[in-house]
């Protein structure tokens, strides 16, 4: 068998910020300067980052320990396996479909800011009007990719970012910037939207798992993975705030600028740079959110296959196509799900809701990283997490904080993230139990129960049909009423006769 | 038997659509894609609540629906 060739430091760094540097730069600043935390989202960015980076230390130490395909689902399995290495895997793979719906719409923005600088402004409501169909375009496109088993040029694309952004960096000295607080002041209020602010930005920093999914494939993964992690995170976090603090700089808050117009990032760029800038920036924005589309369907069919090949998911999202060899299924699966929240185009709910799913799994990455410290101490572990269990504790505490100030600020957006979040987590729990479940007396009772609800529902739809809906619907839902009282009547009748 | 097979898999594969689509217009409610909201006159103060009776009659739908197709295939 042939040698297979490992990635260095440098390939392994390349790796990493390949898969945090990407479009969310470009969607999530707006909301979090605009109408979050002003100027003091600069110092959220660095919060962010600290974070990170504590993360980062719980998943170098696993990710030696067990360097293996997977990352986090591989961890929460070896770990804790059952319903939490499930969950794990549930949450990893919706936090990657919102990841790809909300670059769906910044693409679409992009694409719209390019125009924007030589083009009609006929040319730009056109793409506004047919923003859904251009992001089912998209889809449709990288599908078809995907299917292929089309790689991306992720070093071509970190490369280009970083001369970009050190470009804009570079004309920004000759550029008067305007001073502005970037530390949040000391008011109840102004901590609250920090942490929100932190939250919502979160998902710049999480695409640096890559790097951890990828450790197999790297050399001496011990030292050098969790090295990678340290320098990815500390480039990152300082690259993220030379851009952000320049932007804050040249775009101040208030007067007439509401961040409707243009997305901060580009309306910096055409400030500082002209119309050079702003085309660039555009562009880089496309190419970043094409990338990301692709990057997340490919990552969603892995978890799916990986969680069915586990027996979690039916067995045909393995099934792979005969031609190019890859699970077809999964990508088409997942791309649904990507395509239906992209049409929304609702930017600050997809940002939250891609943070939250990532939120969670970092708690239960470091959950995973204190239970396998107690369950197998003798585990070779080539990098320990330094203050164990301080890091790891510090972690699971900072992720449930960022989850739970956007809600307590009633950020509208952010519980609608959550409470759907939640309702995923609530329909993997049933699938979960409907699936592992043993117990055929247990199966039973649950059909009962569920076949009552639904011949509860379809008579009530009946009942209250004349009364609750329009003429031209009432034959609907008299069908609908119907339909559920048999499926009820069925399931009730099957059920009782197995637990008699 | 034959008769009752059938009616497991016609009933299932109608219930679980019934539930797919109660949904998806869910989502469409959310989001208010192509004004849902005004085409189904819905007030914005009551659209939690639908959004609820909507997710929950779309999971317990998909529920039954499964069951029987799960049965229909033996």
């Amino acid at each position: 068998m042939a040698n297979e060739k490992k990635h260095g430091l440098i390939s392994a760094i390349i790796m990493g910020l390949g898969g945090a540097i990407g479009f969310e730069i470009f969607a999530l600043l707006n909301y979090a300067y605009f109408d979050l935390a002003g100027p003091s989202m600069i110092s959220a960015l660095a919060f962010c980052g600290i974070i990170n980076l504590i993360t980062m230390l719980s998943y170098s130490e696993l990710s030696a320990a067990i360097p293996e395909v997977g990352g986090e689902y591989t961890y929460t399995k070896v770990a804790f396996g059952g319903i939490i290495s499930f969950m794990a895997g549930c949450l990893r793979w919706l936090a990657s479909v919102f990841g790809g719906a909300l670059a769906a719409v910044v693409f679409v923005d992009q694409l719209r800011v390019l125009f924007s600088v030589f083009a009609p402004s006929s040319i730009q409501d056109l793409i506004l009007a047919n923003a859904s169909v251009l992001i089912l375009g998209l889809v449709v496109i990288l599908i078809i990719l995907a299917i292929r088993g089309v790689e991306e040029a992720s070093t071509l694309i970190v490369a280009a970012f970083l001369t970009i952004f050190i470009i804009f960096l570079a004309m920004s000295v000759g550029y008067t910037l305007t001073p502005q607080n970037i530390v949040p002041e000391a008011s109840a209020s102004s901590v609250m939207y920090f942490f929100a602010t932190a939250a919502y930005l979160f998902p710049m920093f999480v695409g640096m798992r890559a790097l951890v999914a990828g450790a197999p494939q790297i050399k001496n993964p011990g030292k050098n993975v969790p090295r990678a992690l340290m320098i990815t995170t500390i480039v990152l976090t300082v690259v993220y705030f030379a851009v952000a603090y320049v932007a804050v700089g040249a775009v101040p808050i208030g007067g007439e600028i509401t961040g409707d117009e243009l997305p901060l990032l580009n309306l910096a760029a055409s400030t500082i740079m002209g119309p050079v800038g702003a085309i660039l920036f555009a562009l880089a924005g496309i190419i970043a959110s094409v990338s990301s589309v692709g990057t997340a369907m490919t990552v969603q069919s892995s978890i799916l296959g990986g969680m069915s090949r586990d027996g979690y998911l039916p067995a045909a999202i393995q099934r792979v196509h005969k031609r190019f060899g890859t699970r077809y299924i999964a990508v088409i699966a997942s791309s649904l799900f990507v395509i239906f929240f992209g049409i929304s185009g609702a930017v600050a709910f997809l940002g939250y809701a891609a943070s939250f799913g990532s939120l969670l799994v970092f708690a239960l990455v470091n959950l995973s990283l204190i239970q396998l410290r107690r369950k197998m101490p003798r585990l070779d572990r080539p990098f320990k997490a330094p203050f164990y269990p301080l890091t790891p504790l510090a972690g699971i505490v900072m992720s449930v904080l960022l989850l739970a100030f956007p809600v307590i600020l009633r950020d509208v957006n952010a519980e609608s993230a959550l409470l759907s979040s939640l309702g995923m987590v609530a329909v993997v729990l049933v699938t979960y139990y409907l699936r592992m479940v043993k117990r055929e007396i247990d199966f039973n009772r649950l059909r009962v129960a569920v076949g009552g609800i639904c011949f509860g529902a379809g008579v009530t739809l009946i009942v209250l049909a004349p009364v609750i809906v329009p003429s031209s619907l009432f034959l609907i839902m008299i069908i609908v009423g119907l339909v559920s009282i048999i499926a009820g009547i069925m399931n009730i009748l099957a059920s009782a006769r197995k637990i008699d | 038997m034959k008769i009752r097979r059938i009616l497991n898999a016609v009933t299932g594969i109608a219930e679980s659509a019934i539930g797919v689509l109660s949904a998806v217009l869910a989502v469409l409610l959310f989001f208010d894609i192509l004004e849902v909201q005004t085409v189904f006159n819905v007030p914005p103060e009551l659209l939690p609540l639908y959004l609820l009776f909507l997710g929950l009659f779309s999971v317990f739908s998909v529920l039954s629906g499964l069951f029987l197709i799960r049965e229909w295939r033996g």
